[in-house]
């Protein structure tokens, strides 16, 4: 089996159970949705603050829902042992970082993608803009390499699933920073050339953390 | 095993009479600034400290890799120490800051870039302990915590210039000025800096390896105990 087939198989069984079991996405989905109302009550917002706002609140709540789908991710492996029989199999396990990698940002991608309509309705302007697909696919690809790694670190500790969060929001807050601000330019109709510095910034956050993954995986995983 | 190194004691007794020379030399040798007044004396312990922070886990990083590397728990202790060393000196640096930020800034907190910056690296490393303590084996300790200090020290830069894309207004003392020296400061402001610097770097190689000793003593200890 090659290097991409392993991956491809790894990525193909977590979408697999996830399509089966309905237990990721949606769970995303509605967490984003309430964090959308809490905010609502929480800042009082009126209309002409939302449309400025809107961008943070989008990255606020996918950045918190996708702890759950990150969490999960990793700790589906640890039912009936799954994890020990991924590492048996005799390949390389930077594959296995790249299975889960990408089938939790197609998850996530997934949920965005459904927010942004709602989001639309709720702040009153469109968000289904190509730029700020552009924003979430680069923002999201960082935000979810990273959290791949740290769900494999954090889910050999006692405290496993509270202990995410703490280690992945301060971490990944430069990817946060840089795609709110990518993603509020893109809803102002800032031309994308404009926000360029922001958009590089993604990509060093995309490279840097698929390497930190690359890197190691293998290393978290060993026992 | 345990006795002390000469060149710690050295070190140690180096400290104890470096820190107290460099305040004496700040409170009585450097003129008061003309805008600021005394209050801009924070400033050689402020740079200092938050200099010794940096420091401090750019080692835990490179401590952390040779774990990695050798598979020794020696440099684990070397790296859990240079953390739990560069947390204090943060704080040091963001309290101190604060002192000045109240008369100057009219405020102890703005959400400047520096400030906040300083606040993420302290939260990162306090979450380095968290993660350790939850570990059960000084191995995993060792290995997730060297991934972990690692990771950590990538971000932070990347964290500290993504804010720094916004407008800062903390005062930029090291920057090319008109007269060419690259430092907006009196010559005995200068020699002042320079010393603080200089006596916080030792404090700091003083401090991590008599904490690196403390943990190997610890380690040896619950040895014992198994």
């Amino acid at each position: 089996m090659t290097y991409l087939q392993t991956v491809w198989q790894v990525f193909r069984k977590d979408v697999q159970v996830e399509w089966r079991g309905r237990q990721g996405v949606p769970v995303m989905l509605v967490f984003a949705l309430l964090m959308a109302f809490l905010f609502n009550f929480a800042l009082q917002l009126s209309p002409d603050l939302q449309a400025g706002l809107a961008a943070g609140l989008l990255w606020v709540s996918l950045a918190f829902a996708s702890t759950l789908g990150l969490n999960r991710s990793v700790s589906l492996e640890r039912e009936n042992l799954a994890l020990d029989g991924l590492l048996l199999a005799p390949v390389d396990r930077s594959a296995i970082f790249f299975g889960k990698a990408w089938s939790n940002l197609i998850f996530t991608l997934l949920v965005a993608l459904m927010l942004l309509p709602v989001f639309s309705l709720f702040y009153g302007q469109n968000m289904l803009k190509p730029g700020l697909l552009l924003v979430i696919l680069l923002g999201l690809g960082a935000y979810t390499s990273l959290g791949t790694l740290l769900a494999a670190l954090s889910i050999q500790a006692r405290t496993r699933d509270v202990l995410l969060p703490i280690l992945l929001y301060p971490l990944a807050l430069p990817v946060l920073i840089a795609a709110v601000e990518a993603s509020r330019g893109v809803l102002s109709a800032q031309p994308l050339g404009e926000l360029r510095s922001w958009i590089f910034l993604l990509l060093a956050c995309d490279i840097l953390f698929t390497a930190a993954g690359l890197l190691f995986f293998e290393t978290i995983l060993e026992e | 095993m345990f006795k002390k190194p000469p060149i710690l004691i050295l070190l140690d007794l180096l400290s104890i009479v470096l820190v107290p020379a460099a305040l004496i030399l700040i409170l009585f040798f450097t003129p008061v600034e003309a805008v600021m007044g005394p209050v801009q004396k924070v400033f050689y312990f402020h740079v200092s400290a938050a200099w010794a922070g940096m420091l401090s886990f750019i080692i835990a990083a490179a401590a952390g890799a040779g774990y990695l590397i050798r598979r020794d728990l020696k440099w684990d202790q070397l790296s859990l120490s240079a953390i739990e060393v560069g947390v204090v000196f943060g704080l040091i640096a963001i309290l101190s800051g604060m002192i000045w930020a109240r008369p100057i800034w009219n405020t102890w907190w703005v959400w400047d870039p520096r400030l906040t910056t300083t606040a993420i690296m302290e939260l990162i490393y306090l979450a380095y302990f968290i993660l350790r303590s939850g570990l059960a084996t000084p191995e995993a300790r060792a290995r997730l915590g060297a991934v972990y200090a690692i990771v950590s020290v990538i971000t932070v830069p990347l964290t500290f210039f993504s804010i720094r894309l916004f407008r800062t207004i903390h005062p930029v003392v090291i920057a090319p000025s008109e007269g060419g020296s690259g430092f907006n400061m009196s010559p005995r402001m200068q020699l002042a800096f320079f010393i603080s610097l200089a006596v916080f770097t030792v404090l700091l190689i003083d401090l991590i390896w008599n904490r690196t000793r403390l943990a190997a003593a610890q380690a040896k200890i619950q040895m014992g105990e198994n």
